[in-house]
């Protein structure tokens, strides 16, 4: 790792400004997984910009939505008595996360930009397109049993890691930045990209712009909501397949549903027509297969994970019957 | 004898550990070191063609860049314990990914690290072979390796096995695994004229002196080498042979005429060191319909590299386990372009698994309880006196209440759940190594005892210091034990579980040597209130010495010495055999029927280790050893990209181990009988015991569970959809 410049910023404007004009830097908040990516030389900067002290640390509920600022720890607003309540696949999703030490220092902003698990992407011995662009993937034809059955193309099936960023999709969350142009706002679904012909690229992110906040819209399905995590030991391991899952039923008529998956796409993976093949339907289990079949309709899966086809709709058809009462 | 022996008692050395005064090999301050770091290959196979270090160089700090261009010549240690047949650095061929091939040195460890960045290596590349499917038509029977062959012939298998009433002839394999101590391989070379001392963290440091000693064989003066490593963060193996990157440290050192440090990365424990090999495992097993064994043709194929043929995937529980007559071993390698395989806890665990669930196999097939089917085909010639398997049967079945199982697949089933139990026997092959320790009991009446057999976290300096205590009549807190130099009396490798084995008979025999001197000091001693007492009728207890008719006439040893004016020093040298040690493993596991997962949710095991030393830490043996069975059973796997042979999770974040969620309470038993032919206060070696049944034990129970009979492993849920 090689020596790096370091400023604490004291406000979320300065911070901004001083990330956009100081070349090769980035935030560092809980630096979980920046100094591990860093020390393995998957990454290198010479300046960090430490945004721990910006006061975006609060979590508010009001009649609208749950408002997380970037910087609350990931153990906070698993922990928070309303998010329990409220949005509990929001809590589930963080506790299946990492460990409590990691958990305690991880931030929500930084949750959302960590970087992939793919072993070629962390290993500079080796190609990897996201990391040098055009030089191969080597997943491909490689060791592909962690990556994605979805959302993939030539150039990169790597999957995005975060269980939190799976439940906020399926809470439909709003994520707000701060760049040196001023504050805007994009639904998560529009935060990760998919890796196309640029896989370097990987999310909406401009240059020198901040996480600021996350907005969770109240709404009666976030209430009955449920995060069913696969993985192949019992914590502190990311997923093999997720499944984050909030449903309204209507006596046994679904209203509501909202269905995101991780560890099968390139990104947190939402499609409206799973939900679609669902919703003013009766919950049954020959309707919920029929989703499972349309949400794998497109899957593109390689040799290592062909599996996934399968766990993913039993992992949908298990959760969704846990949340509607289905034996 | 004060009874402190077999007690469970602490660890002497736990405060030294939690509080950091435990100075581990990299933990030991050294004035003036530099600090060096490797460069490995990216590719396999091929040769280096262009080699830059100019950029390194240039960097901050950066003292020197040594390549196979500048380094002097070294000598490849003859002798196994070295494990590879080359030296990097020696010369531009490339015989596995992440080889060596540069050695950067810099004032601190983060220029050293960062300048290794920057050096710049071109290759001529060529296609390497990856896994054991890719190459099986290659596969050869190799030479014998360290004096053992690689085939057994007892009657004729093949032939019987063609009569048999029931035949099941199945194939098992396991990936390769890496053993990942939590410290990271370390050394520390500190040159002094001629003489050299390494801080290294080994798991034997008179082999690692001798291998160190043979590698500058060539130089004159040959220098003197001595190898100090008080406390080891975790072996398991990985640390038993000396690997390369030592020599190279040492090399690096007296060229640098300056002390130089290396710790390895995780990712380079990947492939600097060693490793379990892949594995495949054809077993063809003959019995009559009443369960009885009559042919087992057990055929193996391990990898091997392009460089070595060694093979530590032992099929003893083959050989010895179970009684049969006609038995055909042949343990076949294929050649790949991966770095050398060696021997990691406990090296029968690949093959003992395909045994332990052919026999569950074979269990379903003649419809004869698992248990009852190897008590029936139990070798009644079990290489060792005390015959004690059948009791720890016995003992673990019925604290896990085997007896209510119904065995039909299946059977049982709580909400999502399906429930499994199964079982396993356990075997582990234990060395013993000629050892010598050497005592001083002080005129403060204090001893210290001296062997140059280490602790490699399993507490050695526990028991040791027990059996001086107990020997002596010392109380626990005056003896000082002191491991792990070779400046100590030559003692054995810690590996094997043959630390007990070997060094506790020349331990006890020097504590109750010394103890006997000072009674016989004492009684000759005319200012001794024992005088004239028979030497036979002196008691020592807690650091008195008492006349065994009359307590009131008692001396110590600390006025016995002082009077006496010199220390008593005794020196024990014994040599102990090998042997077996058995157990029996029960596990329960919950399988979630739609989704595959596995968990082990109770674990009850019993074991005959002879006479236990210490409760507490052979306890610790148990747990730690079900632990590394359910990782192999469930998780553990080092990922070998098919195309470049280079390791894709060199991390503890991918290379799974088990977390404490993973592993269940479990239930330790000991039959806790002596046994007398071993000379070790009737101990045998144990420590790698536990664990080798468990991964059959759990495939056992999760066909119990479900029907589905799992044969590769990890059996990851992917395997029960």
């Amino acid at each position: 790792m090689r020596n790096f410049g370091y400023t604490v910023a004291r406000n979320p404007a300065d911070a901004v400004r001083f990330a956009a004009g100081t070349p090769n830097s980035t935030f560092v908040a809980g630096g979980t997984d920046l100094l591990n990516l860093m020390r393995d030389g998957a990454e290198a900067h010479d300046h960090l910009v430490d945004v721990n002290r910006l006061g975006l640390d609060g979590i508010a509920l009001d009649g609208a939505a749950l408002r997380i600022g970037a910087l609350a720890r990931m153990r906070q607003v698993a922990e928070h008595r309303e998010v329990r309540r409220e949005f509990p696949v929001l809590s589930q999703a963080l506790l299946a996360s990492a460990s409590p030490q990691v958990r305690n220092m991880a931030a929500i902003g930084g949750n959302l930009l960590q970087r992939t698990r793919c072993g070629y992407f962390r290993d500079p011995g080796s190609p990897c397109n996201k990391r040098v662009p055009g030089s191969g993937c080597p997943a491909i034809d490689g060791y592909n049993r962690g990556h994605a059955i979805l959302g993939g193309s030539d150039h990169c099936i790597a999957t995005h890691p975060s269980d939190l960023a799976v439940a906020l999709t399926a809470l439909d969350a709003t994520v707000h930045l701060l760049g040196p142009d001023g504050t805007r706002a994009i639904p998560i679904t529009e935060l990760h990209l998919l890796p196309g012909a640029t896989p370097h690229r990987e999310t909406a992110r401009r240059r020198g712009e901040l996480i600021t906040r996350v907005d969770v819209p109240r709404t009666g399905a976030a209430a009955r909501s449920r995060y069913l995590k696969l993985r192949d030991r019992a914590t502190f391991e990311f997923a093999v397949v997720s499944v984050a899952a909030a449903l309204r039923l209507d006596g046994r008529t679904v209203r509501d549903v909202r269905l995101a998956f991780g560890g099968v796409g390139t990104r947190p993976w939402r499609d409206s027509r799973v939900e679609a093949a669902l919703r003013g339907r009766s919950l049954t289990h020959p309707a919920i297969e029929a989703a499972g079949r349309v949400l794998v309709r497109d899957a593109e899966p390689r040799e290592g994970n062909v599996f996934k086809v399968e766990l993913v709709q039993r992992a949908l058809a298990s959760v969704l019957a846990e949340l509607g009462g289905l034996r | 004898m004060t009874g402190l022996v077999g007690r469970g008692v602490e660890r002497v050395d736990g405060r030294a550990k939690v509080t950091g005064a435990a100075r581990y090999a990299a933990d030991n301050e050294v004035s003036g070191v530099l600090h060096g770091a490797l460069v490995s290959s990216t590719v396999a196979r091929g040769e280096i063609t262009e080699l830059d270090p100019s950029a390194a160089l240039a960097s901050p700090g950066v003292v020197a860049v040594y390549t196979h261009q500048n380094l002097p010549r070294l000598t490849v240690p003859p002798d196994f314990p070295y494990p590879k047949s080359f030296v990097p650095l020696q010369d531009a061929r490339i015989h596995h990914n992440g080889q060596p091939v540069a050695y950067v040195v810099a004032e601190t460890l983060e220029q050293a690290q960062e300048a290794a960045t920057l050096v710049r290596v071109r290759y001529r590349a060529e296609r390497p072979t990856a896994h054991l499917v890719d190459a099986l038509d290659e596969a050869f029977l190799p030479d014998e390796f360290r004096g053992r062959p690689n085939e057994h012939v007892r009657g004729d298998a093949a032939a019987t096995l063609d009569q048999a009433e029931v035949r099941i002839e199945r194939e098992y394999t396991s990936p390769t695994q890496h053993h990942n101590p939590i410290e990271p391989h370390t050394t520390t070379a500190v040159w002094n004229g001629n003489s050299l001392v390494l801080h290294e963290s080994a798991q034997g440091v008179v082999l690692a002196r001798k291998i160190v000693a043979d590698a500058f064989a060539a130089f004159d003066p040959r220098p003197d080498v001595r190898v100090v490593s008080r406390y080891l963060g975790g072996g398991f193996g990985a640390k038993g042979p000396t690997w390369p990157h030592t020599l190279l440290t040492a090399a690096v050192a007296r060229q640098a005429r300056r002390p130089v440090r290396l710790v390895l990365t995780r990712a380079q424990m990947f492939t600097m060191t060693g490793h379990r090999a892949e594995y495949r495992r054809s077993l063809r097993l003959g019995a009559t319909r009443t369960g009885r064994l009559t042919a087992v043709v057990d055929t193996s194929t391990a990898q091997l590299s392009r460089t070595e043929h060694s093979i530590f995937n032992s099929s003893d529980s083959t050989l010895h386990l179970y009684a049969c007559p006609n038995v055909h071993v042949r343990q076949l390698g294929v050649r790949l372009d991966l770095p050398t395989s060696s021997y990691m806890r406990s090296p029968e665990t690949t093959a003992h698994f395909g045994l332990e669930t052919a026999m569950d196999e074979l269990s379903y097939e003649v419809g004869i309880d698992p248990v009852e089917l190897r008590v029936r085909n139990l070798n009644p010639r079990l290489p060792y006196r005390g015959k004690h398997l059948l009791e720890c049967y016995r003992l673990a079945g019925r604290a896990f209440g085997w007896a209510r199982r119904d065995p039909r697949p299946g059977s049982m089933c709580e909400g999502e759940e399906h429930v499994g139990w199964g079982m396993a026997t356990e075997l582990h092959t234990y060395n013993a190594n000629a050892s010598t320790a050497e005592l001083v009991v002080g005129m403060d009446g204090r001893a210290t005892l001296r062997t140059a057999s280490q602790d490699i976290g399993t507490g050695t300096y526990t028991v040791v210091t027990q059996v001086v205590a107990d020997g002596l009549g010392l109380p626990l807190d005056h003896v000082t034990t002191l491991l792990g130099d070779t400046a100590f009396p030559a003692a054995s490798i810690s590996a094997g579980s043959s630390t007990i084995p070997s060094v506790i008979g020349p331990v006890s025999q020097a504590a109750r040597g010394a103890r006997d001197a000072v009674v016989a000091i004492a009684v000759a001693d005319p200012r001794s209130p024992l005088h004239g007492v028979p030497a036979g009728d002196v008691v020592t207890e807690h650091g008195y010495l008492f006349a065994r008719g009359d307590r009131d006439r008692r001396d110590t040893y600390r006025a016995v010495l002082s009077r006496h004016g010199r220390p008593v020093e005794l020196t024990g040298s014994t040599r102990n055999t090998p042997g077996h040690t058995f157990g029996a493993v029960f596990v329960e596991v919950r399988v979630r029927r739609r989704l595959g997962s596995v968990r082990v949710s109770r674990v009850v095991a019993a074991y005959d280790p002879g006479r236990v030393l210490n409760h507490r830490t052979a306890r610790g043996q148990v747990i730690g050893g079900v632990a590394w069975g359910i990782g192999f059973a469930l998780m553990e796997h080092t990922v070998v990209d098919p195309n470049t042979a280079r390791v894709v999770n060199p991390n503890l974040s991918t290379y799974l181990v088990p977390v404490c969620a993973d592993v269940p309470p479990v239930e330790a038993i000991f039959v806790d009988r002596p046994d007398p032919s071993s000379n070790a206060l009737d101990a045998r070696g144990f420590g790698e015991t536990p664990g080798t049944g468990v991964p059959a034990a759990i495939g056992n129970a999760i066909f119990h569970a479900t029907g589905r009979r799992l044969r590769d492993v990890p059996f990851t849920q992917d395997r029960l959809l």
